[in-house]
């Protein structure tokens, strides 16, 4: 255990980016505990932050999927919806009062929610990779159309009383651990090792860093964009299914803030907004730092907009802050530089 | 990204000289037809009119827009300093009682406000060098945050009697055969005014070339001895007067000021823009395809009834338009630097 733990501080600071997370994480935290304590230093607080975490981290994962290549996935929570009203709409039908086999349409229905997702973020990858739509605009479009089409399919209603079996899996725990984050912590891991051990993974790193690089190495640029974008709306999809289950409800305008919020927390995580580098951990773990401010905010009783008044203003500061480093840094190493005779 | 530049050269100031803006009208003129042969309604004066009028501010943020797209950038932000704009002008004028009757006294506060809200973008991207997709998303969160928590957020429904009655200010009048009074706001006068006055900026100016120049290779621009960052500062600034008078004048043409409006409206106007062949990679785009991108898309919104969608798949339906539109472009796109490709190979 001690090994791991040292492990684990080793890699943490053996990352900039990961070490001025944890810095900010402990800041946070520290903050509230002392302007808030008896609302956000307490057992029940946490329990349920680690409830609402992982939705949006499956969210951040995805449009950091696609910020490593470069790209950006901004349809991710309509995606999200559209995946957990098709699950809501064939579990609210199908299982109804009672009848049926319900455990057989809560896995059916979840696969064919998992398969909307997918088949959506493929559908991204075809007009990027295929028709080669420009990212933010592709994803733009079918932010409308996915969205429109989770409006059309039950006349912009949302879907409530879904079964109980489906919603005990949201709020359940595995080993006292909330099952959301278990969820999370699965997919997580299998983000890491498709970036970092499987060849299509680390080959999406190398096309963000560079796509004509990539390109003349023999790189296939469009399987990797597929992939990317496919994943990206699994895992949005999955993100769609805990909200649906943690709620027991599902509705197609949920979480429109979100796609600010997934942004702002990929780019807080050290992705860069260029491609070429980003890490899990630092995503997770800016989502932790974020949902400390939510939670210690509505302990202050700020309202949402100033909740968002201050994402915005993270997002900017971070940038700011990563730029002027950068340039120190480039400016430290030209000095060092031997001069050119 | 050579073949851009000799395109532009070309298209120069005449009217309907790329393909792009003849498929527009075609397109616009077809979809005319058959919504017209399929509801007869549709052929009336009011039809333009209306048209005309749910296109006007939207014309007057997608021309701001158009110029940051052509520097190579993106804007996510211009609604919302839209809005912010609007809505704190009015604030402004009811909090010390200003001459309600005046006109100026609101566009001239709302230009100040968009110009300084303009000028914190100006600072992230030409200062900093942000990307302009994070700045702007970041700075459209912070102004929406703090408008509703600072400023205000309260429905208005007085807003100063000159916005009130500006409403109202029409053109042209007819009285249609239904009975109804078919309108022409006045307004369309300063938008061509202001139409006109963009593409000479960006055809006849220093200004306006170094921008194209900009979207076309930032880094040759700056080789050829080219402010760069200067430009961009001048630019986002314009762009939030630009934003911050359509702002107040879509408060006046609604008749209230609610800063929950305009939100979201992003997506549809750049849309809208890069229908018009607007290029989001930078270096091109034309006022004229710009405003016919406008004038579509709203004739299509304001027609999905009378074509048969149902209400609750509008957004859908704007949503493959939407998707139809940028993919036709990429193609194009495509075709053309294949064409420019050949045609060095032919002349090497």
């Amino acid at each position: 255990m001690k090994d791991i733990s040292r492990d684990l501080t080793r890699r943490l600071l053996s990352d900039r980016k990961l070490t001025q997370l944890v810095v900010v994480a402990l800041f946070v935290f520290a903050l509230f505990s002392v302007l808030a304590p008896d609302l956000f230093l307490t057992p029940r607080n946490f329990v349920s932050m680690a409830f609402q975490v992982p939705e949006i981290a499956l969210l951040a994962l995805g449009v950091m999927l696609a910020m490593l290549t470069a790209g950006i996935d901004l349809s991710v929570v309509s995606i999200s919806n559209l995946a957990a009203l098709s699950t809501s709409y064939l579990l609210v039908t199908q299982v109804g009062e009672g009848g049926g086999n319900v455990y057989f349409w809560i896995v059916v229905s979840i696969l064919i929610g998992m398969f909307v997702g997918l088949l959506a973020g493929f559908a991204n990858g075809a007009i990027i990779a295929g028709i080669g739509v420009t990212p933010i605009l592709a994803t733009l479009a079918t932010l409308t159309l996915y969205n429109g089409i989770a409006v059309g399919l039950r006349n912009g209603q949302s879907i409530t009383g879904l079964p109980e079996e489906f919603v005990a899996i949201g709020n359940g725990s595995l080993f006292g651990i909330p099952m959301p984050m278990v969820i999370l912590l699965v997919a997580a891991v299998g983000v890491a090792i498709y970036i970092n051990r499987t060849g299509l993974g680390m080959q999406s790193v190398l096309v963000g860093a560079n796509e004509t690089a990539a390109n003349y190495s023999a790189i296939g640029v469009k399987k990797v964009l597929y992939m990317t974008y496919t994943l990206s709306g699994g895992l949005s999809a999955l993100a769609g299914l805990i909200i649906a289950s943690r709620s027991a409800s599902a509705n197609p305008d949920y979480g429109a803030s979100y796609v600010l919020l997934a942004i702002v927390i990929v780019v807080l995580g050290g992705v860069n907004p260029y491609g070429g580098f980003g890490t899990v951990t630092g995503v997770v773990l800016a989502t932790v730092v974020l949902q400390m401010v939510a939670s210690g905010f509505n302990a202050l009783r700020f309202s949402q907009f100033f909740y968002q008044l201050a994402q915005g203003f993270v997002l900017i500061a971070v940038m700011v802050l990563n730029t002027y480093l950068d340039r120190r840094r480039l400016k430290a190493k030209k000095d060092k530089a031997p001069k050119a005779p | 990204m050579s073949y851009i530049t000799p395109m532009a050269k070309r298209k120069g100031l005449k009217l309907f000289g790329s393909p792009n803006e003849v498929f527009l009208l075609i397109a616009i003129l077809v979809l005319s037809l058959v919504i017209g042969f399929s509801n007869p309604v549709f052929f009336s004066i009011a039809t333009p009119f209306d048209l005309v009028r749910s296109s006007l501010i939207e014309i007057i943020f997608a021309l701001g827009l158009l110029l940051v797209l052509v520097s190579g950038g993106i804007d996510i932000s211009f609604p919302i300093v839209g809005i912010f704009a609007g809505y704190t002008s009015v604030v402004i004028m009811q909090t010390y009682e200003l001459d309600t009757y005046s006109l100026w006294i609101p566009l001239v506060l709302a230009a100040i406000v968009g110009a300084i809200l303009g000028s914190i973008n100006a600072l992230l991207i030409a200062g900093f060098g942000l990307p302009t997709l994070i700045a702007t998303l970041g700075t459209a969160g912070m102004f929406r945050g703090f408008l509703l928590t600072y400023v205000g957020s309260a429905f208005l429904a007085n807003i100063p009697l000159g916005l009130d009655q500006f409403a109202t200010a029409d053109l042209v009048s007819v009285e249609t055969s239904a009975g109804t009074l078919a309108r022409l706001h006045v307004l369309i006068i300063p938008v061509l005014i202001l139409a006109v006055a963009i593409a000479f900026l960006m055809r006849r100016t220093m200004f306006g070339r170094t921008v194209f120049a900009i979207g076309g290779s930032e880094e040759s621009a700056r080789r050829m001895g080219m402010n760069v960052r200067w430009t961009k500062a001048q630019l986002y600034i314009l762009v939030g007067i630009i934003s911050g008078i359509a702002g107040i004048l879509f408060i006046s043409l609604q008749r209230k000021a609610d800063p929950y409006d305009l939100a979201g409206t992003e997506l549809e106007i750049i849309a809208a823009v890069v229908l018009g062949g607007a290029s989001i990679m930078g270096g091109y785009g034309t006022v004229t395809g710009t405003i016919l991108g406008v004038l579509l898309i709203n004739l299509i919104k304001d027609n999905l009834i009378l074509l048969g969608v149902d209400g609750a798949w509008q957004r859908a339906a704007i949503g493959l338009m939407l998707l139809i539109g940028v993919c036709s472009q990429a193609i194009s796109d495509k075709r053309r630097m294949k064409q420019a490709v050949t045609v060095s190979e032919e002349k090497s």
